[in-house]
């Protein structure tokens, strides 16, 4: 997979967070997965259907999720319900949006699923035929990791 | 000695979301995100706005905006939402209503559904994250 792909995610990923966390996040190590990965607790999955197939998730533990989406809201939230779900699909909704901006800008075409949040615990994910690229995100309320699994139409 | 009376102007501004007479201008948030329209909801009525109604899809919006009418000074309204999407609702709203004040949410990277949206009548648009301060901004420009 080439790197490109996820560069404009992990951008949008920074610029986004930085805004709605109100707070400096870092980028941890990238690194490629061939085969299937645990998934953490709580993911927001964007489907990506064009000249570039594929999807990007944006994992983290439930701890995480609940902290920031307390962050987001301004109060403290004790369970992902309905609105921490809301949030952390509305945060992932600005991520991709964001990065699919700078994509066209590149060339490449293609449209966004809405996104979906899968939680649960000692899931993974597999993807065929197709590597992911993961750029873990360290911000106060925990790791996000960035994964994306995307290719060339052929 | 200083009494509340050496101060009298900051707490006594008039909050931004009442006319002149002291009325609440009143506001339509159509978004499917109830993160998105409890955040709007939120700054707005802080700043003294009367939400009076809230819709989940663009359908809904139309319907809702038809039912509070004339009883609504402007609409909050996300692009991207099921059943009927946020710009084939501002159409329809103007069709009805051709003074309707309808202002466009929408996240970055949408700037070609912005721009049809403002050709098509919006009065203006406000992008996600929402911060308080633009909220405002582009809300009072189009309302008054």
């Amino acid at each position: 997979m080439r790197v490109e792909y996820i560069n404009p995610f992990v951008e949008a990923a920074f610029d986004i967070l930085k805004e709605v966390l109100g707070d400096e996040v870092q980028r941890g190590e990238l690194y490629l997965k061939s085969t299937s990965q645990a998934v953490m607790g709580v993911a927001a999955f964007v489907g990506l259907a064009g000249n570039v197939e594929g999807r990007v998730l944006f994992d983290m533990t439930m701890e995480t999720a609940i902290a920031i989406a307390s962050e987001m809201n301004d109060e403290t939230l004790t369970t992902l319900d309905d609105l921490g779900k809301a949030t952390i699909t509305e945060l992932a909704n600005m991520i991709t949006a964001q990065a699919v901006t700078k994509l066209h800008d590149l060339g490449f075409t293609f449209d966004l699923t809405p996104p979906a949040i899968f939680t649960g615990e000692n899931m993974e994910i597999t993807d065929n035929e197709v590597e992911a690229l993961i750029v873990p995100v360290i911000t106060k309320q925990g790791k996000i990791e960035i994964n994306v699994a995307v290719r060339e139409r052929t | 000695m200083k009494t509340k009376m050496d101060f009298p102007s900051i707490n006594e501004r008039k909050p931004d979301g009442q006319g002149d007479g002291g009325q609440a201008y009143k506001v339509l948030i159509v978004d499917d995100s109830m993160f998105v329209k409890k955040q709007i909801s939120q700054i707005l009525t802080s700043e003294g706005f009367e939400v009076v109604g809230t819709a989940g899809d663009g359908l809904e919006g139309l319907e809702k905006y038809k039912e509070l009418y004339p009883d609504v000074d402007f609409v909050t309204m996300d692009i991207t939402m099921p059943k009927m999407d946020g710009i084939s609702s501002l159409e329809k709203i103007l069709e009805f209503d051709k003074e309707a004040k309808v202002i466009m949410v929408s996240a970055l990277g949408k700037q070609d559904l912005v721009k049809k949206a403002l050709m098509i009548g919006a009065k203006n648009y406000i992008v996600k994250p929402l911060d308080r301060v633009k909220v405002l901004e582009r809300v009072l420009q189009s309302i008054k």
